[in-house]
């Protein structure tokens, strides 16, 4: 990775959030959260963030409002780590390891997850190129 | 907890009106940590840190509740905004792109990290919350 590819503006302090970046972010945190909520089922909410956000991790040239609706907003909201440790602290309470051992997969498979999403967004660029800007 | 479940419509409300505040947080946070950070991966573990011990809070206090039809409190503070507060989705693609980039100890260190670090900040939480009473 060089250093270019990290985020812009990492030298020294972040410029506040604006106005339409804050109004993207709440635009996909609500339709996030209740998906989630709806679901009853966070492994299946975190898996299919994971799918989205390597979708969206993707499109060259970068497009920062797409990653802030749906990276940031929609995915950061869907998907939940809290959620995720406490299932496992449950888990390791009950001395279930098969819970462990299923929890620990779900982090596999979120990682598994991203990659196909890349993979997916990879081929729809190709079948379609003219409709990127 | 004497509070009745309330009903869907309502409860979607609270959920949302959790979720932008927490998705807000966790935006602005990330922004912030990452410069002063050695590594840009760091910012989204403490966000998800702070959840979870923001989780344990909420267990210690009984606001804990799971289900469609939990009561306000839970929805809005615990599914609303604790778990849009944290995201499972952005520590997948981190760890995704850290072993991309061949940078296997950084991903080992990472899932180990956010693993323990989670699990050390519920209980945190939980045990101030039950100190505090």
């Amino acid at each position: 990775m060089t250093p270019s590819s990290r985020r812009e503006g990492s030298q020294g302090k972040s410029p506040p959030p604006r106005p339409e970046e804050l109004l993207l972010v709440a635009l996909g945190a609500v339709p996030g959260a209740l998906l989630r909520w709806l679901l009853q089922a966070d492994p299946l909410a975190n898996v299919l963030g994971c799918l989205v956000i390597g979708i969206v991790s993707v499109s060259k040239p970068a497009r920062p409002r797409a990653m802030l609706l749906v990276g940031i907003g929609f995915c950061g909201s869907l998907t939940t780590f809290s959620g995720w440790i406490l299932a496992l602290e449950s888990a390791l309470g009950r001395g279930s390891m098969s819970g462990v051992a299923l929890l620990l997969l779900e982090l596999v498979a979120g990682v598994l997850a991203v990659l196909t999403g890349r993979g997916l967004a990879g081929r729809l660029a190709r079948c379609r190129p003219r409709l990127r800007r | 907890m004497a509070l009745a479940p309330l009903p869907p419509p309502e409860a979607a409300l609270l959920v949302a009106l959790g979720a932008v505040p927490g998705a807000w947080l966790r935006f602005w946070l990330v922004n912030q940590l990452e410069p002063r950070l050695p590594r840009r991966h760091w910012g989204t573990f403490a966000v998800n840190l702070a959840a979870c011990f923001g989780l344990g809070l909420l267990i210690a206090a009984g606001h804990h509740e799971r289900g469609r039809a939990a009561s306000a409190l839970p929805l809005l503070l615990g599914t609303g905004f604790l778990g849009s507060l944290s995201t499972f989705s952005t520590l997948a693609a981190e760890l995704e792109a850290s072993l991309r980039q061949g940078e296997r100890r950084q991903a080992l260190g990472l899932a180990l990290g956010s693993l323990l670090g989670g699990l050390l900040a519920l209980l945190a939480g939980r045990g101030l919350g039950g100190w505090l009473g």
